[in-house]
């Protein structure tokens, strides 16, 4: 049973699942799906039913119908509802032609006459919906009554003449029927135009603004966004691209019909919405209007085709919508509860037997005493100094979870500043030989802070990871860090697939999420090294030139890695099977090296570890506060050696001064602790160490 | 065949009806408070369990060990038995019926000293929980488990246990019948007027009550959050419940998971399980929970936890009034069992190894109750 697991879950590809669905283009995954599924039905009926010249002849509805759809798309988008779309159709059709067969205007003319109109259509439902915040849905239904009305006493007017007077123009003729390369022109300027539309939503400031005022009106106002005038335009321009399909309409047809645009405005948004824009505001996309518009057109074009009258294929159109609509409700209130419910993906692992840490057992890691005499610095006073380090002249700094490094003046360490403040979670820090401290931010990246409180990104991304469905490019849980003597940063990144507040989640995969990354200053590069770590933490140079210790936190072992030498590239274990979970490494005066265990192994987790399935099962059904976790209440500090035998152990039986040590310093004779969920430094007298020795003039020398 | 359906669609929609590892809330009269850190410990001694009294002496078990405690609170040993002693009950004319780890009672004075039940393989009571005289000649006895000792009642949790019963005694004639059987750990009992008593059944969080002459009984109290143990009439009408641990949905899930399950029985040592325990935080082996994890040196009241601290007043009709609680940032875990004496109740915490005394005991809600710790100093 456990082998079967074992297999199952190392090679069936459950991860990808959630990564998927984190995606914002998952949503567009059932209107592709839709689409492939109308089209192949409608093939498979009848093998011809998409010639060559009812695809040109669909091409030109199509770039009509897909502008209207993207202008509810983007009306959508910002959190409205233009149901007036079918009116303005109506109005610039009606409006090109007395342009062009009445006045006999050039088609130039005729064409701004026509948007000039669509535009301020849209500008009169901006300014109702936008400026005096009247409701979307009456005011655009009032306003495609009225609009209608309008071109209805125009068409009982002027239909006639209309319909005799026929435009001199190639150039109009071109627009209607014409093409460049085999594509219908109108199908051109539609790509253009959704291209751009594309990028605009996409990249531009306009577009953002948008989605923000869509996303949360409120959070919108207050991030200091024009939401008026935002959704003013919006309206403004949904009218114009209506108008630019009418103008489109009005060349290809040439017909003053009066039933021209009638329930265009349904049909657009169903397409929009079976598209995947929400109807609530602030997701969608270009991409997924046309989809939604190219379901629609073959969907009503098929119908007609087969013969199912007008009636029905409404009615069809109109199922269609009710039931997208409660699809997206539906969707949108479960997505992130499904995401919740994948995301976190186990892998199956297999400690060793937990080693004996009772005290009097004769273990190295028998529980003792020894922390309990620690004094405290700053209690109360810090929130979450995950690493110590001193300067040459003694001042210890310290991260804290606000984003600023503080200093904590020598000697007595009562008095502190803030010395830089940085942002992020500063996690680990090292001195580099130029003084310049050098820090690993949660969330943020590799910074470095030079003696004068200049604060500078190093870098913030690696390369993106061949095939990898989240874009693991950025670095999302830089942790530790040490410098080479050449002036090489070697970094790891915990875990590419939680934040920084659930960082601990990760233990419930314990898969090899975390890597190890070099960033060279001597030309800017960044790489990674190695991969698939279980939350590789703690790296410190083994004082070779050649290699460095690392810690994999939830594989309870520290390995060592050669950067250079003739092991170069190979990484070998160091010691494995540790009680708990190791943190942070540091050099000890003695050669040796310190060791923090952020917490211990419980024997009921190490047993779940053995089972993925549960661990699923749990992470589903379980609420996220009651999740089994590793226990990262208790913590204690190891010493040792080069060839990895563990030499000493400090522990605090209560946990009162220190329910968790992820990192320690020695300084001159003391033992200084750090902690991620500390409100406090630990200081701690160490009986038989060299009291002038610091670990900055042992790596770098004295000062030049 | 409809039983069967049922619990394929319970299983398959996400976990319903006996699938669900939800945990009712703890709210109305079972509110969380810290009244029980707030009250003074009268005496301490290593694993209080269970208190009896009459009103005037009462006697109180730890270990193999009876006390004698006085109306001040002292108290002196005044018997030892040869094994723990699982439950204890005290006779209107003075004699005191003992449980013990390895099966059986004994009768301590009146007129049936000496004598020993429970004991022969046919009637065996293996694991006393708790015990009550319907008069000096009839005992009451909860069997908890067929199968397991008291002391083993976690391994009866996580082993589903439903092989409980609950046992009338004839102390004269030495006949013993079973008045309701296929219980789920029964751990405590009252009489309930009426020739009916009130019995907890832990495992399926609920009080029934049962008729002494075996026809069916009832549930008077479901869907508790907590573990119920025993229950002791109060002077001033109603009845005091002590719940020994709280659910949680971890456990309920672990419950349902059978492979962990049993691996987990095989190979960890029981102190170490996913279970309900009386106290925690004594070693770093114990399993953690997310909301457990201590936070700038704070440790959150609503933290999940492996132990806890309940007393609940209940009414005439067995429904809760108010309760006292001791949180997961508390101490006084795992309530044994609580008796009036000399007009105020006496709380055996097992968690921290106390007496506590509140000088409350009536059936409305003490008017400090909800105050916090802070303000209480």
């Amino acid at each position: 049973m456990e082998a079967l697991e074992r297999l199952y879950f190392r090679y069936f590809p459950e991860k990808i699942l959630g990564e998927v669905l984190t995606k914002r283009w998952s949503d567009n995954a059932v209107p592709v799906f839709a689409t492939l599924l109308v089209i192949g039905y409608f093939l498979f009926q009848n093998p011809h039913f998409f010639t060559f010249s009812s695809m040109v002849e669909t091409s030109r509805q199509l770039s009509e119908f897909s502008l209207v759809v993207v202008a509810m798309g983007i009306v959508l988008l910002a959190g409205g509802l233009d149901l007036s779309v079918g009116s303005v159709f109506a109005l610039a059709n009606i409006t090109a032609l007395i342009c062009m067969n009445l006045l006999g205007w050039p088609v130039w003319a005729s064409v701004l006459a026509t948007l000039t109109v669509g535009g301020l259509c849209g500008a009169i439902n901006g300014f109702l919906i936008g400026y005096l915040r009247i409701r979307a849905f009456l005011t655009t239904l009032v306003t495609l009554i009225i609009i209608r009305s309008i071109v209805d006493i125009i068409i009982l007017r002027y239909a006639v003449q209309i319909s005799a007077g026929f435009p001199e123009s190639d150039l109009w003729f071109f627009l209607g029927e014409g093409s460049i390369l085999g594509m219908p022109v109108s199908f051109l300027v539609a790509v253009i135009v959704v291209g751009l539309w594309h990028v605009v939503l996409t990249r531009a400031r306009a577009g953002w603004h948008i989605s923000a005022v869509g996303g949360g009106r409120r959070s919108a106002y207050n991030a200091g966004l024009d939401v008026k005038f935002t959704v003013f335009m919006t309206y403004v321009w949904s009218s114009l691209l209506a108008s630019l399909a009418g103008l489109f309409f009005a060349a290809r047809l040439n017909s003053a019909g009066s039933d021209t645009g009638v329930g265009l405005e349904i049909a657009a948004l169903t397409a929009a919405v079976l598209g995947g824009n929400s109807l609530g505001g602030g997701r969608g996309s270009v991409m997924k209007s046309v989809l939604g518009a190219i379901v629609v057109l073959v969907l009503t074009d098929s119908m007609v085709r087969v013969g199912i009258s007008g009636g029905i294929s409404s009615m069809i159109l109109g199922i269609i919508l009710l039931l997208v609509v409660a699809i997206d409700v539906r969707w949108l209130k479960n997505r992130h509860k499904i995401l919740n419910k994948v995301y976190v993906s186990p892998a199956y692992f297999r400690l060793a037997d937990l080693p004996e840490t009772d005290a009097g057992s004769g273990s190295p890691y028998a529980l003792n005493d020894r922390l309990k005499d620690v004094t405290l610095i700053g209690r109360g006073e810090i929130e979450g100094p995950e690493d110590v380090i001193f300067d040459r002249s003694d001042n210890l700094y310290c991260p804290n979870r606000h984003g600023d490094i503080i200093r904590f003046l020598a000697p007595d360490y009562k008095r502190w500043e803030v010395f830089a403040h940085i942002g992020g979670h500063p996690l680990g820090m090292a001195f580099d030989a130029a003084e310049n401290l050098n820090v690993c931010i949660g969330g943020m990246g590799l910074y470095r802070i030079s003696p004068d409180r200049t604060v500078s990104k190093l870098t913030d991304e690696t390369k993106r990871t061949l095939l990898s469905v989240i874009d693991d490019s950025r670095l999302k849980l830089a942790d530790d860090l040490d410098i080479a003597p050449d002036g090489r940063i070697f970094f790891s990144e915990a875990t590419i697939r939680y934040d920084m507040h659930d960082w601990a989640t990760d233990a419930l995969e314990s898969r090899g999420n975390g890597r190890l990354i070099c960033y060279d200053p001597r030309d800017g590069s960044t790489q990674t090294i190695l991969r698939d770590l279980q939350f590789p933490n703690g790296v410190c140079m083994a004082g070779d030139g050649q290699s460095f210790l690392f810690a994999e936190t939830w594989g309870c072992r520290i390995n060592r890695y050669w950067f250079d030498g003739p092991k170069k590239g190979t990484c070998e274990p160091v010691i494995g099977n540790l009680p708990g979970y190791p943190d942070n490494i540091n050099r000890a005066s003695d050669g040796n090296f310190w060791v923090a265990l952020v917490g211990m192994r419980t024997p009921a987790l190490d047993l779940m570890l053995r089972m993925p399935s549960v661990r699923k099962r749990m992470a589903k059904r379980v609420a996220q506060d009651e999740w089994l976790f590793p226990n990262i209440n208790t913590g204690c500090v190891l010493k040792f050696g080069q060839t990895g035998e563990i030499l000493e152990s400090y522990w605090d039986l209560g946990g009162k001064n220190h329910p968790m040590v992820t990192s320690m310093r020695e300084h001159k004779g003391y033992l200084y602790l750090g902690g991620l969920y500390n409100d406090r430094i630990g200081r701690l007298k160490l009986p038989n160490a060299d009291p002038l020795w610091t670990s900055q003039t042992f790596y770098w020398g004295d000062k030049p | 065949m409809k039983g069967v359906l049922r619990s394929i669609v319970q299983r398959l929609t996400g976990g319903s009806g006996e699938y669900s590892i939800t945990v009712p809330v703890m709210d109305g009269a079972l509110k969380p408070n810290n009244y029980l850190d707030r009250l003074p410990a009268v005496g301490a001694l290593e694993e209080p369990d269970n208190l009896v009294s009459d009103g005037v002496t009462a006697y109180l078990t730890s270990g193999p060990t009876l006390y004698r405690v006085d109306q001040l609170g002292a108290m002196t040993a005044t018997a030892r038995e040869t094994a723990s002693v699982t439950c204890l009950a005290l006779s209107p004319s003075g004699a005191l019926a003992i449980g013990l780890a390895t099966g059986g009672l004994r009768i301590l004075g009146g007129r049936h000293d000496g004598k020993v039940f429970g004991i022969d393989d046919r009637a065996r009571i293996g694991a006393p929980t708790a015990a009550v005289f319907a008069d000096d000649d009839t005992l009451i006895v909860c069997n908890g488990s067929a199968v397991n000792p008291a002391t083993e009642w976690r391994r009866d949790l996580l082993g589903l246990g439903r092989t409980g019963c609950v046992v009338k005694v004839d102390l004269a004639g030495g006949a013993a019948s079973t008045i309701a059987d296929r219980l789920a750990w029964p751990s405590g009992v009252s009489l309930a007027g009426g020739g009916a008593v009130v019995v907890s059944e832990a495992w399926r969080h609920q009080l029934i009550n049962l008729r002494l002459d075996g026809t069916a009984g009832r549930v008077t109290l479901a869907d508790l959050p907590a573990y119920p143990g025993r229950i002791a009439a109060a002077a001033g009408g109603g009845y005091w419940l002590s719940l020994f641990a709280v659910r949680s949905q971890l456990q309920e899930f672990v419950l349902r998971e059978p492979r962990y399950r049993r691996e987990m029985m095989a190979s960890i040592d029981p102190k170490y399980w996913i279970a309900p325990s009386l106290s925690s935080g004594k070693s770093f082996k114990e399993p953690l929970q997310a909301g457990g994890v201590i936070w700038l040196g704070i440790h959150n009241p609503w933290a999940p936890t492996r132990s806890y601290g309940l007393v609940a007043r209940l009414d005439e009709q067995l429904q809760p009034v108010w309760s006292a609680h001791s949180r997961a940032d508390g101490e006084r875990h795992g309530i044994t069992s609580v008796a009036e004496l000399a007009g105020r109740a006496l709380v055996t915490a097992r968690g921290s190894n106390e007496l506590l005394a509140m000088d409350h005991a009536e059936l409305e809600e003490p008017l400090d109750l909800h105050i916090q710790a802070e303000a209480a100093r």
